[in-house]
């Protein structure tokens, strides 16, 4: 058997696994200035990436400065790939100099582990020996595997975190992904014995933040006159690979006005479209998601076709660049209403979410009315 | 009211104190010198020592027993200063140093002889007279019993028939002796081993060491308690919620040859059949429990300190048979991965210890039921600890190297932060590292910058390297220290030896009449088998991540 090509990205230094601790300490040493205060690693919690592609993990790799720089963090980066071959878990070490101002008094480190075939089971025993204790535990599933259906290999990874972070964008299989999610979220939430609790993030709901406070602000049911109280139309167009972005849209929104459910199908096509009828307090409505063959993927329009002073009208929720969503009404005379959206690349998403700890109802909720939509395709 | 002691000559070194810090000219005698525990630490410990001019000025080491198979018996001294050396290069925490080695080498001799052969004593005792003349030393020596726990009666007995122990009132020199664990396998041998010993060395002679004791950051514990004002007044029930100590080992019974995976050293031999609680808990984890929660000594007199320590012992809660059955788990490990690489479960790691030995596989040992991992939760009762949880876990083959003390803290109320079941908050924890990197974190919980209140748990740290540049001297070296400067302090009195196996003794009976087939599994590489979580999760708490 030839010895495995370790893979180490962005300069991190290829060492046995067992020396990965002296490694890091090595590659501190000569980052330790005379006279000033001792090297630290800045850490907040354990970051534990997996992702299943070459590709994806060099272009994470390029990403974690970014990503520790809001969230400092001791990163595992995890690269398990398909292969028939059964060679050993291969593993490399990178510590980065952090400047504060004028001196640098912390450092980060990326540990990267790399295996292939039989052996991405046993990166779960490598992980456990590389954690650092007493600091929490996060694990950012970056593969276009849904959680709901990783088995026993995500269940491992995340056998003590306390946030698992996925990116829902690009999922295959979304409607089957989307039924799944819903239960998964569940069970995953109550599987850290103890009495400890722990949350799971979709990076796609932390990306609709700002569409879902535009949308909530403008269709807000107290608002006397509303637009929902008329509404017979609800359109989400996205971009390839976004379809459970809007389909999760779709489903905050809906839960949110008290719509129900009461048939879905699927319009095979280029661009495919979901379209569900629901039952609301004023009348049948209809919900359509429809793919776009083209640009980015993401939610690119929002629109309701509503009534507006007894005149047919539609609010259009759209971009308006890339620092303002923007709501106009076609039919009728009325201002155009804006939010400022703070742009986040991957890095930033993912930064700020590991800090943010909280359970959200509102998403969890708005899973479960996913699943609900899901199943009504189905049926 | 002071509290009396348990030995009438103890007591009366208690108002003398230590009579100096200083070490005293001697010549070491380690009875097995050309073994693994001497080759690993023993040697490079004085030899640090000497790089640290610390040693007595007037001062040798002498090996004494039977040389390694295959070594050459041109010149006995010699062979022992190659073999200290390639240990120094191996296991030293500070570099050979030529000149340093040198000097420390001239110093170093090896006397060669079967610790049951009277007449090799004599030889020992005739060149150990000869180097007292030519060094200066004034007769005292310090013998060190490196040898398996079933010789050390017959050393002992050997030494007084040989008339090489002084008295203990003997002003003009001493004689110590230091004793390896495990002292005994269970109370009544234990009692047997301190009655052979006791009849030929008085207490005050007798060092009975556990290396854990000489540890920096275990030492650290009691200058944390009562040389910080903030933490004593919360050293209590009111304010801590539960302890876990954990000593975790990566290593299972066999070292590997990385190239053709064959063994090239084994603890089988000692293991099997010893097992964890009487390897790791009975020892080390009680001793640095003691530290951990004893009352506050009135003087840093040894039998002050010590006189605190058996009192912790003499507190536990003594275990019932259910109690063994709820509050105690152990387990055995099974093939799983340390490091990236498949290693094999403990029955096999015994079966090809034995054949890498050339010994046959005992009976017993062919379904071996010897404990690789034990966790207990246990209870001091007396004021300052009752109701507050012990939890101790240990084991081989666990993800990483690891021992640390830690004691957390209750939880604040649920009115602020808190309040909000939706916000996480975690306790607040104070850890104490005892290896590998010792030191000491706080775990406390902290506002993240922004608008928002938004909490997470932070850790502040003190390690000792970056602290204080540099390496902490290994714990042995700190103890030989001790034993040639007369302090007893991180030694373990008879009393408290005894203490100790008896709280065990109830685990060991149980065990012994509840016969199993097969322990609870754990791959190796995992924290243990789920029932030691269970354990612990039963009470609403958990392991802490390490």
């Amino acid at each position: 058997m030839t010895a495995p090509v370790p893979f180490a990205p962005g300069g991190s230094v290829p060492i046995p696994l067992r020396e990965v601790e002296a490694e890091l300490a090595r590659q501190m040493q000569p980052l330790q200035g005379e006279g000033e205060h001792p090297l630290q690693f800045a850490r907040m919690s354990n970051l534990v990436i997996f992702c299943d592609r070459r590709a994806e993990a060099e272009r994470l790799a390029a990403e974690v400065p970014s990503v520790v720089a809001i969230h400092p963090a001791r990163v595992l980066l995890l690269l398990g790939e398909a292969g028939p071959e059964d060679a050993p878990v291969t593993a490399a070490a990178l510590v980065r100099p952090r400047q504060n101002g004028a001196i640098v008094n912390t450092c980060s480190e990326m540990i990267v582990l790399h295996a292939a075939g039989p052996t991405v089971a046993r990166l779960p025993f490598a992980v456990r020996a590389l954690l650092v204790g007493d600091l929490p535990i996060n694990l950012w599933w970056a593969s276009n595997q849904p959680p709901a259906f990783a088995g026993a290999l995500l269940f491992d990874l995340a056998e003590n975190a306390q946030q698992i972070v996925y990116d829902s964008r690009g999922w295959v299989e979304p409607t089957r992904a989307v039924a799944g999610t819903s239960h998964w979220l569940e069970r995953f939430a109550k599987t850290l014995p103890g009495g400890r609790w722990r949350v799971a993030s979709d990076l796609n709901w932390r990306r609709l933040k700002f569409w879902r406070r535009l949308l909530g602000q403008t269709l807000d049911p107290a608002i006397p006159g509303g637009a929902t109280t008329t509404a017979s139309e609800l359109l989400v167009e996205h971009g390839p690979h976004a379809v459970v972005q809007a389909w999760e849209l779709a489903s905050w929104l809906t839960r949110l006005l008290g719509w129900k459910v009461r048939a879905g199908r699927v319009e095979p096509g280029i661009e495919i479209e979901i379209r569900w009828t629901f039952d609301a307090p004023h009348g049948p409505v209809v919900v359509r998601i429809k793919r776009l063959s083209e640009g980015p993927s993401e939610v690119r329009q929002v629109r309701l076709q509503c009534r507006i002073d007894e005149h047919p009208a539609t609010l259009v929720f759209k971009p308006l660049d890339t620092t303002r969503l923007e709501v106009t009404t076609e039919g009728v005379e009325a201002a155009p209403l804006t939010v400022t959206v703070q742009p986040q690349s991957l890095a930033e998403l993912v930064g700020r979410q590991l800090s943010d700890r909280e359970r959200d109802p509102v998403f969890t909720e708005s899973i479960a009315t996913a699943q609900v939509l899901a199943q009504s395709l189905t049926a | 009211m002071k509290p009396a002691h348990t030995d009438a000559s103890a007591a009366a070194k208690v108002f003398e104190g230590p009579t100096t810090l200083l070490p005293q000219p001697c010549q070491l005698v380690i009875f097995g010198g050309p073994g693994d525990l001497s080759w690993r630490k023993l040697l490079p410990a004085v030899y640090n020592l000497d790089v640290d001019g610390v040693l007595p000025s007037h001062f040798t080491v002498v090996a004494f027993g039977v040389p390694a198979e295959g070594a050459s018996d041109a010149d006995p001294d010699e062979y022992i200063r190659a073999r200290a050396k390639s240990g120094i290069a191996r296991f030293s925490r500070q570099a050979i140093d030529e000149a340093t080695w040198a000097n420390f080498a001239r110093g170093l001799f090896f006397v060669q002889g079967s610790f049951n052969d009277m007449r090799a004593y004599e030889q020992l005792k005739a060149r150990l007279d000869s180097l007292d003349q030519q060094f200066g030393i004034p007769g005292s020596r310090v013998y060190y019993l490196a040898v398996p726990p079933g010789l050390v009666g017959q050393c002992v007995e050997h030494l007084q028939a040989a008339g090489m122990i002084r008295d203990p009132a003997d002003t003009t020199a001493f004689t110590r002796v230091i004793i390896e664990k495990p002292i005994g396998r269970d109370l009544e041998s234990a009692r047997e081993v301190n009655r052979v010993v006791g009849a030929a060395f008085a207490e005050s002679q007798t060092y009975r060491i556990d290396h854990y004791l000489g540890k920096e950051t275990v030492q650290n514990l009691l200058v944390l308690r009562f040389a910080n004002s903030i933490f004593e007044p919360l050293w209590n029930s009111k304010s801590i919620d539960h302890v876990q100590i954990t000593v975790a080992e990566d290593e299972g019974l066999a070292q590997y040859d990385p190239n053709t995976g064959d063994i090239i050293a084994t603890r089988a031999g000692y293991y099997e059949g010893i097992g964890a609680l009487r390897d790791m808990v009975q020892n080390h984890m009680l001793q640095v429990l003691c530290v951990m929660a004893m009352e506050p000594p009135w003087s840093l007199a040894p039998e002050v300190v010590r006189d605190a320590k058996v009192g912790v012992l003499n507190c536990l809660r003594p275990l019932s048979p259910t109690d063994v059955d709820t509050n105690v788990v152990r387990g055995q490990y099974i093939e799983g991965d340390m490091y990236g690489q498949r290693v094999p479960g403990y029955r096999k790691e015994v079966r090809q210890s034995f054949e890498a030995m050339g010994r046959e596989l005992p009976r017993a040992s062919v379904h071996s039921t010897t404990e690789t991992f034990m966790s207990l939760k246990l209870f001091i009762d007396n004021w300052r600890w009752a109701g507050v949880p012990f939890y101790l876990r240990t084991g081989k083959r666990l993800p990483k190297r690891v021992s640390e003390v830690a004691i957390q803290f209750k939880d604040v109320p649920q009115i602020l932060f808190n309040a909000n079941p939706e916000t996480q908050l975690e306790p607040t924890v104070l850890s104490v590292r005892v290896q590998p990197e010792e030191g000491l974190s706080m775990r406390i919980a902290s506002k993240l910058p922004g608008p928002k209140i938004r909490i997470y748990p932070v850790k502040m740290e003190f390690n000792y390297a970056s602290s204080f540049g540099g390496s902490s001297p290994e714990a042995y070296e700190r103890l030989i220290l001790d034993v040639m400067a007369g302090d007893a302090t991180l030694f373990m009195r008879r009393d408290q030896v005894e203490a100790a196996w008896q709280f065990v003794t109830p685990i060991l009976d149980r065990w012994e009449r509840a016969a199993v087939r097969d322990l609870p599994e754990y791959q190796c590489g995992t924290w243990g088998p789920v029932e030691a979580n269970r354990l612990i999760e039963a009470d609403g708490r958990f392991w802490r991540n390490l």
